[in-house]
């Protein structure tokens, strides 16, 4: 979103998007939130990020080399019903040009 | 769940405000109840310490590279893929695309607030509708193909069903499902016409009842704008995965609103991200000029599609029907095909003349579709 203004790819305006211009507003413009709300909040968003690291770090994984593997599968069994893959006669597909007929 | 309580620590009073008594108002603000020996920086200590333990895990599985598995699969000759039609008709940037089931009609939104149904085979415009708003940078087709959802800066998402009659003016109709308070940036109906899925700037996604326009389901935890989402393919059950400026790719349980998984390898913003077509995996583009393959069961990123001559942010990515290639579209006008399994790029597809925003692959992988800011769109074949 920071170059959704930006027409010449060769030069990028940094657009502070929202989000990061109410956090500023938040750190700098309410000296009147006590810091006790403030730490208050860190701890529940502390307890927040624990909890869900804990969820992450809980679940199954398997190998790469097994994953890889059955990636591998899936393609090779999919393959020949791939038509951008594989390219697909013009008569299959119906976004290529027939050929034309010549009307004699 | 947050413990409105004060805890005696080991010397007798709270460790936030010092009071020996438990009372909500002691110290003029509810103390989110530390539990017995928790402080602030046991918290942030126990992160670090899963943080590290996460990627431990993760790194005792990686045995092998993807594209060191794939060394004996066969190398794919450059694609013969051309364009095949070009849709004019948009007055500004084309933002988004969608296939319809049939694999013929398509809808596109731009950023002059218009939204065209096309069908792709005639280049036959059959709907228009105008949008009060700029910037439609999220558009989808419902799975019956009976109606379109659209929506972008003016913070909603509304579905429009597409009328028989072509004299009739279906922005009348449109009605207005999701509200964000920030700009819809991508949107999907799940299986039916009756659920909408919406990622937002404010950064949460959304699962709406479209009949009703209730919310049935949130979805916190960027910590910045969500740029996009993926459904699951329908086999894999109720998950889907969201990307944003935050560089973090989430997969979420769709009944239950938790995040499942996170991914964060990328180095800027995630534009896009997409399934593989077995559900097992996922792509993303991002403007750090990569695009990245996550695989879901090892929970670890597995390939990363980059070279030194691609400068430029990513904005799209889709996957051909065997999963074998991906299409991704970048801000230097061209799209990139990698061989998904070995990395390597296979041919790059010229003809856009301004940054590309969406490409998608037809429903029956025949054509893939892409939407550039030179006001057009392309079928290529």
């Amino acid at each position: 979103m920071q170059n959704l203004l930006c027409t010449n790819p060769s030069f990028s305006p940094v657009l502070i998007h929202n989000f990061s211009l109410l956090s500023f507003i938040y750190s700098v413009a309410l000296p009147r939130m006590s810091s006790k709300a403030h730490s208050s909040n860190n701890i529940a968003h502390a307890r927040r990020t624990v909890q869900q690291l804990r969820i992450e770090a809980s679940i199954e994984r398997i190998k790469v080399s097994k994953a890889s593997a059955d990636l591998m599968n899936y393609c090779s069994e999919h393959a020949r019903n791939d038509p951008l893959l594989m390219g697909i006669p013009a008569s299959d597909n119906p976004f290529k040009d027939k050929k034309p007929c010549t009307i004699l | 769940e947050l413990n409105y309580i004060h805890w005696k620590l080991q010397a007798g009073k709270c460790g936030l405000c010092s009071s020996v008594k438990a009372c909500l108002s002691a110290c003029g603000m509810a103390c989110q109840g530390l539990q017995k020996g928790e402080t602030l920086a046991s918290l942030k200590r126990e992160c670090d310490n899963l943080k590290k333990k996460l990627e431990e895990e993760r790194g005792k599985l990686n045995d092998v590279e993807l594209h060191q598995v794939a060394e004996k699969t066969e190398v794919l000759g450059a694609l013969s893929v051309k364009t095949r039609r070009v849709l004019k008709g948009h007055g500004n940037k084309v933002l988004c695309m969608d296939w319809c089931k049939d694999r013929r009609r398509l809808v596109s939104s731009s950023q002059d607030g218009k939204v065209i149904v096309w069908d792709a085979f005639t280049l036959n415009k059959e709907h228009g509708i105008t949008l009060p708003c700029t910037w439609v940078m999220a558009c989808a087709y419902a799975p019956s193909g009976c109606a379109v959802a659209c929506g972008g800066l003016d913070n909603k998402c509304s579905v429009v069903p597409l009328s028989l009659d072509k004299t009739e003016n279906l922005a009348a109709k449109k009605k207005s499902v999701a509200m964000h308070t920030n700009y819809v940036s991508g949107c999907t109906f799940t299986n039916s016409d009756m659920q909408l899925l919406t990622c937002s700037g404010d950064g949460t996604c959304a699962l709406w009842d479209v009949e009703s326009g209730q919310l049935l389901q949130s979805f916190h935890g960027h910590t910045a704008d969500v740029l996009s989402l993926d459904l699951a393919p329908s086999e894999t059950g109720n998950t889907f995965v969201s990307g944003g400026c935050d560089k973090k790719a989430n997969v979420w349980d769709m009944r239950s609103g938790q995040n499942i998984q996170s991914f964060e390898s990328h180095e800027s913003d995630i534009n896009c991200v997409k399934y593989y077509p077995s559900g097992d995996a996922f792509a993303s583009a991002s403007d750090d000029a990569t695009c990245r393959f996550y695989d879901l069961r090892a929970d670890r990123e597995v390939a990363v599609y980059q070279k030194d001559s691609i400068i430029f942010g990513a904005s799209t990515v889709d996957f051909s029907l065997s999963g074998r290639l991906l299409f991704a579209g970048y801000n230097d006008y061209t799209i990139n095909a990698w061989d998904v399994l070995k990395g390597t790029r296979v041919s790059v597809l010229f003809g856009h003349e301004n940054r590309i925003s969406r490409v998608r692959v037809s429903p029956d992988g025949t054509a893939l579709c892409s939407a550039s800011w030179d006001n057009t769109l392309r079928i290529w074949a």
